[in-house]
């Protein structure tokens, strides 16, 4: 930012650069990492999943039930997870961008503290918190509120505390950069025309807002349906998700081919799903 | 100083001499060599028994990293960039490996096998490093002396031997414990019946509680009561009842494996690969390695130099050697995919 500020008064001219191909050339370095990093090898998975001209491994990953059971549980979880997250992170990114500089500090160690700990230490944590045997459990056996243990690990709910904790902060950051971008002069003036808070809330604060709704629940959303081993760990073996399908085509049955159609389709339906969300919200944006 | 210097001069040719000869024998020593194992408890053992030994034999470094990953072997010798000198291969992969290509061969006159057991002195790509067993383990303050389960048909009884169950998310082992509770005697277990394994599966399928993933878990689940009777590979209960658990192992039924090493092919330094491997013979460091962790090695004076206290807990004991199966890991080879997927369907089932 400081050298384009010189530039400016530099005498000589540049052909090449002008202050306004200053983020064409910011942007390049990223793209070309993109390009080298992940979109060369999205192309060649796409290549070893037709391998050998068949595309008997997409007519399998679409057409077997085991395969398309698995797919459509993957993107129900990641839709539940999406859905939780949106709704503790709204009222926490409000709380962040509202508070006093103290509290939204506090806030943000609370967000960020877990945020830096290792996932497999996370999901071990929350091994010994809901356990049969575990810190709830205990609790609520030796106060006599329940006399069997309430079952919250190795099931859908352990699943979803678990991927929940985790992906919180992905939903939390653009909703709060969304709500400090609202100006609160067009919330005092709906006010001042009359609306009531929940009219002020609905029409025009939430409306305004929804860029970073749509921002968080697609990072959400994506990052869930790829999920690994929080699953694998925390829903004791019967929460399958797809990527537990393609990890063992991968390292265990070495079936590259297969895994890579696996993934695509994965990678196809969550596309599907993001554009139909982005459609949604659109609309929503011009209804409002 | 006349004599000094003439016997320094006698000594630098000598040196000269030897490590010339030293030359023709032998490749350039490199600083390092990168040995591949699945890491915890294994690799903290490995690195006091035998990577030490090495370094300090040879003084060439070893790195090591982990996990074990056929994926990973299959991508680097496929790209042709072996970041592996020597890695571990789990049992049920071994044989995959070799037949994908993916192994150098051993090489034979430096790796001695000779005090091995005879069907594996002439192994070509394998290097049989150590044997473990999935074996049954079960809470002792839960299921006191008297009432202790003694099979896998115990196991399924769940009216006898109520509680919580874990086993492993995979049809290996799993399958053979199925068949051996439904009354399938030892050596007739293979080929496997797998219609009948999942019939008797279906009945145990509610009381498993949780279907491991990692090792880690397997015996942490007793550890933590999540569980009373479950399975998991043998060293694993044997440090958790080091550390004072109230665990016990019933050998009865045991599927018992090799944990096998093998040199990656096209691996660089492959000859100190070789030296490696030919230092894993070792009958004392077999002994130690097995009295710290529970697994024994395949050397068979081995157990001449291991801890009498410690055989007990060891799957080669004759006592729990005579109890175990072998599992025979060319039918899984020729099976697991179908098996894999076949226990993802069960699973889904509910």
């Amino acid at each position: 930012m400081a050298e384009a500020a010189v530039l400016p008064g530099t005498a000589v001219p540049r052909r090449w650069w002008s202050p306004h191909s200053g983020p064409a050339l910011l942007a390049a370095a990223p793209l070309l990492f993109l390009l080298v990093f992940f979109l060369y090898p999205v192309f060649r998975l796409m290549l070893l999943s037709v391998e050998g001209g068949t595309t008997a491994h997409f007519e399998k990953a679409l057409t077997d039930g085991l395969y398309v059971a698995v797919l459509l549980r993957t993107l129900e979880i990641a839709a539940y997870v999406t859905v939780l997250c949106l709704v503790l992170g709204y009222p926490f990114a409000y709380f962040l961008a509202t508070a006093t500089p103290f509290w939204a500090t506090i806030g943000f160690v609370f967000l960020l503290l877990p945020f830096w700990t290792s996932i497999l230490v996370r999901t071990y944590a929350w091994m010994v918190i809901l356990g049969r045997n575990g810190i709830i459990n205990r609790f609520l056996l030796d106060t006599g509120l329940v006399s069997d243990p309430i079952p919250m690990l190795n099931n859908l709910a352990g699943v979803l505390v678990g991927m929940v904790h985790v992906l919180l902060p992905y939903a939390v950051f653009p909703l709060y950069s969304a709500i400090r971008r609202v100006d609160p002069g067009l919330l005092l003036a709906a006010e001042g025309l009359g609306a009531s808070g929940w009219q002020v809330f609905r029409r025009v604060f939430f409306p305004l807002t929804l860029p970073g709704v749509l921002a968080g629940s697609s990072l959400v959303f994506i990052l869930s349906a790829g999920f690994f081993i929080t699953p694998a760990l925390l829903g004791g073996g019967r929460v399958i998700m797809v990527a537990v399908l393609i990890e063992k085509q991968v390292r265990e049955l070495l079936n590259w081919g297969f895994a890579a159609a696996l993934s695509i389709v994965l990678l196809g339906a969550v596309l599907f799903v993001y554009f139909l969300l982005r459609r949604l919200m659109r609309s929503e944006l011009e209804w409002s | 100083m006349r004599p000094g210097i003439l016997k320094a001069a006698f000594a630098v040719t000598a040196l000269l001499g030897s490590s010339l000869v030293f030359a023709q024998n032998e490749p350039p020593k490199p600083d390092k060599i990168v040995i591949n194992d699945s890491g915890g408890d294994m690799q903290a053992t490995m690195r006091k028994v035998f990577y030490s030994e090495f370094e300090k034999r040879y003084g060439i470094r070893v790195v090591n990293t982990s996990p074990v990953d056929l994926g990973k072997l299959r991508a680097m010798v496929q790209s042709g960039n072996v970041e592996w000198t020597v890695t571990e291969i789990g049992g049920e992969d071994a044989q995959r490996a070799e037949e994908s290509g993916l192994l150098e061969k051993l090489d034979l006159s430096i790796i001695d096998l000779s005090k091995f057991p005879k069907h594996l002195q002439n192994r070509q790509y394998v290097f049989p490093k150590s044997v473990y067993s999935t074996v049954m383990g079960y809470r002792t303050d839960v299921f006191p002396e008297g009432k202790r389960p003694k099979s896998w048909a115990d196991f399924w009884d769940v009216e006898r031997f109520p509680g919580p169950r874990t086993m492993r998310n995979a049809p290996y082992d799993n399958l053979e414990f199925a068949l051996l509770a439904d009354g399938v005697p030892p050596e007739k277990l293979y080929p496997l019946d797998v219609d009948r394994a999942f019939r008797k599966l279906d009945q145990i399928k509610k009381h498993v509680t949780v279907w491991w993933t990692t090792g880690a878990q397997s015996a942490q689940l007793l550890v933590d009561k999540e569980a009373v009777l479950g399975t998991a590979w043998n060293g694993r209960y044997y440090s958790a009842i080091k550390q004072g658990a109230p665990i016990a192992i019933e050998w009865n039924g045991g599927s018992i494996k090799e944990s096998a090493f093998a040199i990656p092919k096209g691996a660089k330094d492959a000859y100190w690969g070789q030296k490696f491997l030919a230092l894993a013979t070792d009958a004392k460091l077999q002994g130690l390695y097995a009295d710290i962790i529970g697994y024994p090695g395949l050397n068979l004076e081995a157990i001449n130099y291991t801890d009498p206290k410690v055989a007990p807990y060891l799957p080669t004991h004759p006592d729990n050697l005579s109890k175990q199966y072998w599992v025979d890991i060319a039918w899984w080879n020729k099976n697991a995919a179908a098996m894999n997927e076949r226990w993802q369907r069960w699973m889904l089932q509910n």
